[in-house]
């Protein structure tokens, strides 16, 4: 039976489409935020939705980030599913007592009685033209917290399933979206489907150097592996698709496979996701590799506001190519 | 009189012995039985102690070097004494690969010339020590000069004796593992064994194959009874269709039966939900539906999500019996192997039945062996009697 063409979404549909099937699945399911009613955010990710469920289940809130996130963490604690709509990820800064010292703390120091079944989506991401203040990827923040689950999607497809996964979780989930992929179209099929958080995917498969990316840099570095490709190298993608939990296995596996690793992911490079990831492969490949593994992330500077500036702050399909040629000694 | 301090000869067969490291330093004053040095052999590390008193000199050997057995490496002399003239660089010591930086251990003759160490990468070493090369005769084709894995590669092709390195494991095979391990190392299981006469069970497929597949367009397998003689069975056994959830046992409200499928890379189980309400025919039109997309590997996450008992049938492999691992949360899996004609008693004299084994593995957490030992009765009794459970 041949499979009918495969339906497209963009990214930011696959986020409406996740929300509304829970919200339809589960009542308690409800999202609060800054202009997610009428104006369905900035980015149009949440067009319509108030259309359909009403403004108790989402629910514009006030401009405070601290204020609205400490609500949710309640209303998770006493029976509902908060999906919190935090506009830019340069705002998680307000939020960072509710989410820290209470939400990832309640379950725990409750002895189980209490949990907070709650999601706080945001963004990251530069060059998008946004200045210091809204250009940040400070995701690393969140994964230093145990008692946070940290989803970084990469696709339409692993979008909606890893939301509908986070959705149903019963611990806290920061799932970050990259808001210059919010119209990147990609394959994702009409019937229910969720992905398990922590759970890495191969993207491309290689046999010579493994690039290891995470939200944004997995079209980096699925560009950088064309590039790879021409030269003569066979680079493997591979998206850890959630910082914690992270697949360290998957992770480990590949780069014994190719024995050359350059990890890669939107926040500051210094003491950042990729040095997690970095350690945890150094440590579980290292009779297998060929060479120190690289790190790519943001300089270590406020993004800037100049265009030129900007895209130099952030790793390219170029100087991702570039790096991965040295390391197999091809420059 | 000058004593000497020789490499000693800790086992038979001992060529050279390591140097560890130093206890006692160029110059320092010892008393005999002072421990001088550490020697590592192949089984251990032992402490060589001094001979007599004096004063440690004529040091001529590094910590991580192998030195052969029974050369001097250093004397015991009196104060103001030098060491004989004739002790010469230890020419044959070399410092090992993975010798540890030297210690700042004070020498007066630094008879070691601590030669340049290539640098290496980690699987490149590694690779050297398996294969047995001596990376000092290589030249590093990596950037800097490092040794790389494809030098040690060049320099020996692998041997016959080295193991091949294991594949890659798809999601599936690397999901099974992971299932089967985290089951048998966790679940206590226990198991019950029980033949059966299925007689009744082949006669009553026999008289409805036909209906069903003309009805229905499916031809239900044998499997197919079992999945819904088993399901009716389950309702009546509420424990055997539960879960343990870490600290107590929930009852699952629905009887949704997976069936153990063979797929390229490992095993599935597909579920066919609610099956103690479905039909003959309606199963086997799931079970063959399932039966297909496992086959071309586009098994939907809903097709292998939410079962609470699964049956294995390996009877199509000629297998006669085999005991089956759980798959958590489900509580238990009911193992069927071939029906085959075998000798038995009928009526005192021995005649000719077809018979089959079941094998019950169960999760002893969710339930004990007497209420197993239940269900499997009735599992029996329905097998001998399907027209019963099945009008």
């Amino acid at each position: 039976m041949p499979d009918a063409a495969p339906r497209e979404l963009t990214f930011a549909q696959a986020i409406r489409e996740a929300l509304a099937e829970e919200m339809r699945r589960d009542s308690r399911v409800c999202i609060m935020g800054e202009d997610v009613a009428e104006a369905g955010t900035p980015f149009k990710v949440l067009s319509g939705l108030v259309e359909e469920f009403g403004k108790e289940r989402v629910l514009d809130t006030p401009i405070s980030e601290a204020g609205f996130t400490g609500l949710a963490v309640g209303a998770a604690m006493t029976g509902l599913r908060p999906v919190v709509d935090i506009m830019f990820g340069d705002f998680i800064t307000l939020t960072m007592d509710q989410m820290v010292n209470q939400a990832a703390k309640v379950h725990y120091m409750s002895g189980g009685t209490w949990k907070v079944p709650m999601v706080m989506r945001t963004t990251l991401g530069a060059t998008r033209r946004s200045a210091a203040q809204h250009s940040q990827s400070l995701h690393a923040w969140f994964c230093h917290v145990p008692g946070l689950k940290v989803v970084l999607p990469s696709t339409p497809y692993d979008a909606k399933g890893l939301l509908k996964a986070a959705i149903r979780d019963e611990n806290p989930v920061v799932f970050f979206e990259d808001k210059m992929m919010y119209k990147q179209k990609g394959p994702v099929p009409a019937e229910e489907y969720t992905i398990p958080l922590g759970l890495a995917d191969v993207k491309r498969a290689g046999s010579d150097i493994t690039l290891v990316a995470t939200s944004s840099m997995v079209q980096v570095a699925l560009g950088a592996a064309d590039l790879l490709d021409q030269a003569g190298i066979s680079a493997e993608v591979v998206d850890p698709r959630t910082a914690w939990p992270l697949d360290e296995h998957t992770l480990i596996e590949s780069a014994k496979k190719t024995s050359r690793v350059i990890v890669m992911d939107e926040g500051y490079e210094r003491y950042g996701v990729t040095a997690e990831i970095a350690s945890v492969i150094a440590a579980g490949a290292f009779y297998d590799l060929d060479a120190p593994v690289k790190r790519m992330g943001a300089m270590h500077v406020p993004i800037p506001f100049s265009p030129p500036l900007e895209d130099v702050t952030v790793p390219t399909e170029q100087t991702v190519f570039e790096a991965a040629r040295a390391l197999c000694g091809r420059s | 009189m000058a004593l000497s301090v020789v490499m000693p000869a800790l086992e038979m067969a001992q060529e050279t012995g390591k140097l560890v490291a130093w206890r006692k330093q160029e110059g320092d004053r010892v008393v005999k039985g002072d421990v001088l040095l550490e020697v590592e052999t192949d089984k251990a590390v032992i402490e060589l102690e001094a001979a007599g008193d004096g004063i440690l000199a004529g040091v001529n050997a590094q910590a991580g070097a192998v030195v052969p057995v029974g050369q001097t490496i250093a004397w015991i002399v009196a104060p103001g004494e030098v060491p004989p003239p004739e002790i010469a660089p230890a020419a044959t010591a070399r410092r090992t690969t993975a010798a540890a930086p030297a210690a700042p251990v004070a020498t007066t003759s630094a008879s070691v010339p601590a030669a340049a160490e290539a640098k290496i990468s980690p699987k490149a070493r590694r690779l050297a020590k398996e294969r047995g090369i001596d990376i000092s005769r290589l030249r590093g084709s990596g950037p800097g000069g490092e040794i790389l894995a494809a030098d040690i590669l060049a320099a020996a092709p692998p041997s016959a004796s080295t193991p091949p390195e294991a594949e890659a494991l798809s999601s599936v095979a690397r999901l099974m593992a992971e299932r089967t391990t985290q089951s048998w190392t966790t679940v206590p299981h226990f198991f019950l064994v029980r033949e059966l006469d299925a007689t009744a069970l082949v006669e009553a497929r026999k008289q409805m194959l036909q209906t069903i597949e003309k009805t229905g367009g499916v031809r239900p397998t044998l499997t197919d009874f079992l999945v819904a003689l088993v399901a009716r069975v389950l309702t009546k056994h509420p424990q055997m269709n539960s879960s343990w959830t870490g600290s107590a046992v929930r009852q699952n409200p629905e009887v949704n039966i997976a069936i153990a499928m063979a797929v390229k890379d490992g095993v599935v189980g597909a579920v066919i939900p609610g099956a103690n309400r479905l039909g003959l025919a309606d199963i086997a039109a799931q079970r063959s539906a399932l039966t297909e997309r496992a086959r071309a590997g586009k098994l939907r996450p809903a097709d292998i999500a939410g079962a609470t008992f699964t049956v294995s049938n390996l009877g199509m492999y000629n297998v006669d019996a085999f005991i089956a691992i759980i798959t958590p949360p489900q509580a238990a899996i009911l193992a069927v192997g071939r029906v085959a004609d075998r000798v038995v008693p009928v009526d005192g004299k021995p005649g000719i039945r077809p018979m089959m084994t079941l094998a019950l593995s169960s999760d002893h957490r969710a339930v004990d062996g007497a209420r197993a030992a239940e269900f499997l009765n009735d599992v029996a009794e329905a097998f001998r009697e399907p027209r019963e459970w099945l009008p």
